[in-house]
């Protein structure tokens, strides 16, 4: 479950993006991308191409393991058989789509152990959504229903991208990720449909997780030379804005189906533009929480770094001292 | 402090929410293998990703779960990423003379009409 | 042959010693989901709770065409001295040196008892016990391969598995406390009873842990932890049904 990578830009030009690259290789790399043609692990690529890369699927692959962490609120609580079996199959896959991930970022040249390093410390970030704590188990119905909603639009964009391994990563992702909409928009059915303290339960998951919904794709891009690259590169295949428009227009009529309200009296299809209004989210909110500053971030990280710790003595004990690292092959 | 969680079990963990270890060495992860699935008898082994395990062993029981939780599978294989010897793809163009080399193929063998053609001479050699 | 009602009694308690079992075992498992010692084996322990849950339902689907309530009901709703389930599968994770010993005896005692369950009379059950044979085939191959690894592995990893089987090997025993019907099952061919399993299991785990480098406490000199059978649980039960159930119990007749 992914939203939108927290790209860079430091309002680099063009010029400084390949200035120090082969002209000729650039060329070739360009010409292969425009073709629809897939860039693979031992490529030639400009180094601005896998850094922004390695920062991108590092990001995804935390937020699949990260994302797990909120919905696992709810594992040992889920009531009855059938949502007990298909939590835990969820909470499963986002570990999976991480074991994914990493294996993609690390055919790019940093190991899992250095990506699992940035995220402990901070300094690689995951999708701010994920900050949020899941205080019912009808917030765990809004994250799998909605969080996934909003990752599919993200990520079927992302897996016509050009990099090879993130797109394999990724069809398979997409694959998993309509069971778990599925499996969100059936349990977000049931409550919106059952009993008034059922229902109670569900808007009021809704109205909370409605602001970090709309900060989920980031803000609007800056379209400045370097978003023109990337997206010439198809590194990044869809602005924030564009998503959020397919999200608000695939969901928001079957949220107001099942007679829920959203908190933004402003949110509105304007027939004339054929684009969503909607009240601005509170970006310097979403500045604080990617800062660390959200409700759950401590504790999202110190879980991971327990998780780690917890894990350590096992660890050690199989590795072989013959054991050499290399990156896998695709 | 240890951290009070919403989550039962991050509570029963006991983490201390200052705390600073969990820093990963290289290979803390160990090695990778990877992983080739074969979905029926009769069929290709297919590659399909890879797992990090300690041994093949496990490399097996990791990539069973990973990679074959849905749908079908007969038969796994499981190979040490370091083992596979792969092609450079600058290399790639070994391999872009082999479309002109008809003679390779079977289309590249068209006789019928020389039949044919014998055939009605022959004919008309009887006839006289 | 005609079942009694001594028969019937005695096939649905050992239905809900297994149903209970695979609930609470699963349950706990499934604590490890998102927090595993890596990606990999975290993925995998989840799958092994899930089919243990699967399994649960299973069982509990026989019950309810026994007469018994819905599953649902009946997992969500009882007390825990209304569990059969035998105390080893409540004691809470531990570390995963606890939780891996915990899954090797637990599910070499599951596989025989499937196993044994493959030509009883009960056809329902005869059914499922073939049914999942093959996952747990997969769960008595993960747990043996990693006692094996862990076995042959660095000395303070030796020493926490011997220590975990020194501790788990008393409750593993509980898995076995006879029940009031013994006779009535193995006369009807319903099943051939728990002291045949205890026997079965007891030379299946010897054979394999002595080949791995462990060594097996004295069974002489071992009290079994009974009790679970019969209700009697330690005081982790009750907190593990209270926080299972508590949004079921939000409204119980609500359909979630």
């Amino acid at each position: 479950m992914y939203g939108n990578a927290y790209v860079e830009n430091n309002g680099q030009q063009h010029n400084s993006l390949t200035a120090n690259e082969d002209p000729i290789q650039l060329a070739a790399f360009e010409a292969r991308i425009a073709a629809g043609d897939k860039i693979e692990p031992h490529d030639w690529m400009p180094t601005e191409y896998r850094k922004q890369l390695v920062r991108m699927i590092e990001q995804h692959a935390h937020s699949e393991i990260i994302g797990a962490l909120p919905e696992g609120t709810w594992i040992t609580r889920a009531p009855g058989f059938r949502r007990k079996l298909a939590l835990m199959a969820k909470v499963q896959d986002e570990v999976g789509h991480g074991q994914l991930l990493y294996s993609a970022a690390e055919t790019l040249g940093k190991s899992r152990e250095d990506m699992t390093n940035d995220l402990i410390s901070g300094k690689s970030k995951y999708s701010n959504v994920f900050n949020y704590p899941a205080l019912t188990w009808a917030d765990s119905a809004v994250i799998a229903w909605l969080i996934d909603a909003g990752a599919i639009v993200n990520q079927l964009a992302n897996s016509k991208g050009s990099y090879g391994p993130y797109c394999r990563a990724l069809d398979r992702i997409c694959a998993e990720e309509s069971f778990h909409l599925k499996y969100g928009h059936d349990n977000v059915v049931f409550l919106a449909t059952g009993t008034a303290t059922q229902r109670a339960m569900v808007q009021d998951a809704l109205n909370r997780w409605w602001e970090p919904i709309m900060h989920f794709f980031g803000p609007s891009d800056k379209m400045s030379v370097h978003t023109e690259t990337l997206m010439r590169w198809k590194v990044k295949m869809a602005t924030n804005d564009d998503m959020r428009q397919t999200f608000l227009d695939m969901y928001v009529p079957k949220i107001w189906d099942l007679g829920l309200t959203l908190p933004d009296t402003e949110l509105k299809k304007n027939p004339e533009t054929n684009k969503w209004e909607f009240t601005e989210p509170n970006w310097e909110v979403f500045k604080q929480v990617i800062n660390g500053n959200g409700p759950c971030n401590k504790e999202r990280l110190a879980v991971r770094r327990m998780a780690e710790e917890k894990g350590r003595w096992v660890r050690r004990a199989l590795l072989s001292e013959k054991a050499e690292y290399v990156a896998p092959l695709a | 402090m240890n951290i009070k969680s919403l989550d039962p079990r991050v509570t029963r963990a006991n983490i201390d929410e200052n705390a600073q270890d969990g820093v990963l060495n290289p290979l803390d992860h160990f090695q990778t293998y990877e992983v080739f699935e074969q979905k029926k008898r009769g069929t290709h082994h297919i590659h399909v990703g890879s797992v990090h395990a300690p041994s093949p062993e496990l490399a097996m029981i990791f990539a069973k779960e990973q990679y074959t939780r849905r749908g079908q599978c007969v038969n796994l294989w499981v190979v040490k990423t370091q083992d596979v010897f792969v092609t450079e793809y600058t290399d790639a163009d070994i391999f872009e003379t082999t479309a002109s080399k008809k003679y390779r193929e079977p289309d590249a063998y068209k006789v019928i009409d020389r039949i044919n053609a014998y055939k009605e001479r022959t004919k008309t050699k009887s006839t006289i | 042959m005609e079942f009694t009602d001594k028969h019937v009694m005695g096939l649905k308690d050992l239905l809900y010693r297994m149903a209970d079992d695979l609930l609470i075992l699963g349950h706990r498992n499934s604590e490890w989901t998102g927090l595993g010692p890596i990606l990999e084996e975290d993925i995998a322990f989840s799958s092994m709770a899930q089919d243990k849950i699967g399994q649960s339902l299973a069982l509990f689907e026989i019950l309810h065409e026994l007469g018994e309530s819905e599953p649902d009901t009946v997992a969500f709703t009882r007390n825990d001295n209304q569990f059969h389930s035998c105390q080893l599968v409540e004691y809470p994770i531990g570390e995963y040196d606890f939780s891996l010993v915990r899954h090797f005896f637990f599910d070499h005692a599951d596989a025989l008892r499937f196993e044994m369950l493959t030509d009883t009379v009960v056809e329902p059950l005869q059914m499922v016990a073939r049914k999942f044979k093959g996952e747990i085939k997969y769960h008595t191959m993960h747990a043996d391969i990693w006692l094996k690894q862990l076995g042959s592995s660095s000395e303070e990893a030796k020493l926490r598995m011997q220590h975990a089987i020194n501790e788990v090997f008393p409750l593993a025993l509980g898995i076995f406390e006879p029940s009031d019907y013994e006779a009535e099952l193995i006369e009807s061919g319903i099943f051939a009873g728990e002291a045949e399993l205890q026997s079965r299991w007891l030379d299946k785990i010897t054979h394999l842990l002595t080949s791995y480098g462990y060594t097996i406490p004295v069974l002489s000199d071992t009290v079994s932890a009974y009790g679970g059978r019969k209700g009697k649980h330690t005081p982790f039960l009750q907190p593990l049904l209270d926080e299972m159930t508590e949004v079921f119990r939000i409204d119980p007749a609500a359909e979630w």
